[in-house]
């Protein structure tokens, strides 16, 4: 198993918006986050991806839990790629120096010329993150979280501010990244890109 | 109308710019002159009579003015109020007077100093920090990120934030450590201190007239804290990492400012007491910028609308606790600085 959540509990703002929920991701998955706005899938990310601590339960990736021990913890976000909704890492920083950050704290090689090209990223390397469109900034978020490559990518609506061609291009990335044995979280709204994907829907 | 527009646009901005180097000089002149201290003809014949101390004045003003001197020549907006079809002389001679105007610190220093002369000399700084002001340097290439490990990455991002969002503060913060430097030199001197008191004293004018140039860096480096707190949590980085990160940063800042004071105060002190002095304000500064750091990590979420005065407190608890621990115990109080300093920070805890 990838990834296994059990009971997990999130509150914010005193109000709990994940109630004892259950998930888990096998190799090889693609799963689909569905619900209406605010029915709390980017608070579920934000907990799996080691961003928003829960109230209760646990979230194990890889046998590693994410909220555990300082060691346990490391290791399970190692093998974790997220891009939030907003896709907002430090607007200053140039495309290669995200990546360069991502690849030290994961002790991974920088992105391959192969993904640079297939994410239609080489334009973009040297330019700041916060003079790019949502589009853009979701690519270069998407090519620092398949850094690795991780075993689970989380991903909150990645099909957000993506042209078609772009859009196909996550597609083939996702169903790689399921074909080699790994795992992947997806919160969209899109019920047609989870039906390409061939993921197992989850409905919060 | 139209002036109403500039002022606004352009003019208050600059205002808010020039803003920490007013307070730097209120700080220095407050240290310097008085009545039983120098008077402002001392130091203008001093610049004028050796032209080291006289070149490293001018270069320090016009490095202080330059960031607000290019937003009144080049600013966005300045350049925007100037392609509409508008007056073409009028707001070049707004910015000219408001140029000068904003210099009010430097007026008062030559006409109370060296009289109608003195004129010359502004006008000689002026002439200089409009032509340095006009230039558009070209954007460096950007060096390539290689970090080998998380923390250093952190560092190097943080580094950046500086770099690509303070650019304007660093300026400032680099002219305000050379005036800190000068001050503490001229104070020393001046006074005639033995070395072991020019150490204490001059440390503590050098982190007093350091905190106006620290102020805009610090919170340069809270919004790089804050828009990397996602990304380090889901890197795997700890909080613990983090924090220390941040200090080693700050920590850097302030000692760099206090080792850039310590040189410009060697223009003016004795080798003697220039051996005692730096080594006592750069250890002071950088143990005290951990009160700064404490008080960075305590507004990390806290409500934006209080952050900058939280933050500007924190950076003005730097020079109180130096003055405090440097007044008490001399230059062993350095060490209790940075005891104080380090219990600071680590008993800091960010609101839940």
């Amino acid at each position: 198993m990838i990834l296994a959540v059990e009971r997990l509990t999130v509150k914010r703002g005193g109000r709990v918006v994940i109630g004892e929920l259950a998930l888990d991701v096998a190799a090889g998955e693609v799963v689909g986050i569905v619900g209406k706005n605010g029915c709390g899938k980017s608070t579920l990310l934000m907990a799996i991806a080691g961003v928003l601590e829960p109230s209760d339960g646990r979230v194990v990736v890889t046998g590693a839990s994410v909220w555990g021990a300082s060691g346990e913890r490391r290791r399970a976000r190692k093998d974790i790629g997220y891009v939030p909704e907003l896709a907002d890492p430090p607007g200053f920083l140039l495309a290669s120096e995200l990546w360069a950050l991502c690849a030290a704290a994961r002790g991974a090689p920088a992105p391959t010329p192969d993904l640079i090209e297939r994410l239609g990223l080489d334009e973009l390397r040297e330019l700041q993150l916060d003079r790019m469109s949502l589009g853009q900034r979701r690519r270069t978020c998407l090519a620092a979280a398949l850094l690795g490559p991780p075993q689970l990518l989380v991903l909150d609506e990645p099909d957000n501010g993506l042209d078609a061609r772009r859009l196909e291009a996550l597609e083939t990335l996702l169903r790689d990244h399921a074909r080699e044995g790994r795992g992947a979280l997806v919160a969209t709204h899109d019920a047609a890109l989870l039906d390409r994907l061939s993921a197992r829907i989850v409905a919060l | 109308m139209w002036m109403r527009v500039w002022a606004r646009a352009v003019v208050a901005p600059a205002a808010r710019r020039a803003g920490a180097v007013w307070e730097g000089c209120a700080i220095v002149a407050a240290v310097i002159f008085g009545r039983t201290a120098m008077h402002p003809r001392d130091l203008t014949g001093l610049a004028v009579g050796s032209p080291g101390v006289g070149a490293v004045l001018a270069a320090t003003w016009v490095l202080l003015m330059l960031p607000s001197a290019r937003f009144l020549v080049r600013g966005d907006a300045a350049t925007y109020l100037r392609a509409l079809p508008g007056p073409t002389w009028t707001p070049r001679l707004a910015a000219a007077a408001a140029l000068v105007a904003l210099q009010l610190p430097w007026l008062v220093l030559w006409l109370a100093g060296a009289g109608a002369r003195g004129l010359a000399v502004i006008a000689a700084t002026t002439i200089v920090l409009v032509a340095l002001a006009r230039i558009r340097p070209r954007r460096p290439r950007p060096r390539r990120a290689a970090w080998k490990t998380a923390t250093r990455a952190l560092a190097g991002v943080y580094a950046r934030a500086l770099g690509r969002r303070a650019s304007d503060a660093l300026v400032r913060g680099a002219g305000l450590a050379v005036l800190a430097g000068l001050t503490a030199g001229l104070f020393v001197r001046n006074n005639a201190l033995p070395p072991r008191e020019s150490a204490a004293i001059g440390a503590a004018v050098v982190a007093v007239v350091l905190a106006p140039g620290v102020a805009g860096l610090v919170m340069a480096l809270l919004d790089a804290h804050r828009a990397s707190a996602w990304l380090a949590a889901t890197l795997g980085i700890s909080e613990t990492a983090r924090r220390a990160v941040l200090a080693a940063v700050v920590a850097s800042i302030y000692a760099i400012g206090a080792a850039i004071a310590s040189a410009a105060a060697a223009l003016v002190v004795e080798p003697a007491a220039l051996v005692y002095l730096a080594p006592a304000a750069i250890s002071a500064a950088a143990g005290s910028s951990l009160f700064a750091t404490r008080a960075l990590v305590r507004v990390e979420h806290a409500d934006p609308r209080t952050t900058a005065l939280r933050v500007v407190i924190g950076v003005i608890a730097v020079p109180a606790a130096s003055i405090v621990a440097l007044g008490l115990l001399g230059p062993s109080g350095v060490l209790a600085l940075a005891a104080a300093g380090a219990l600071a920070f680590a008993t800091a805890k960010g609101p839940a």
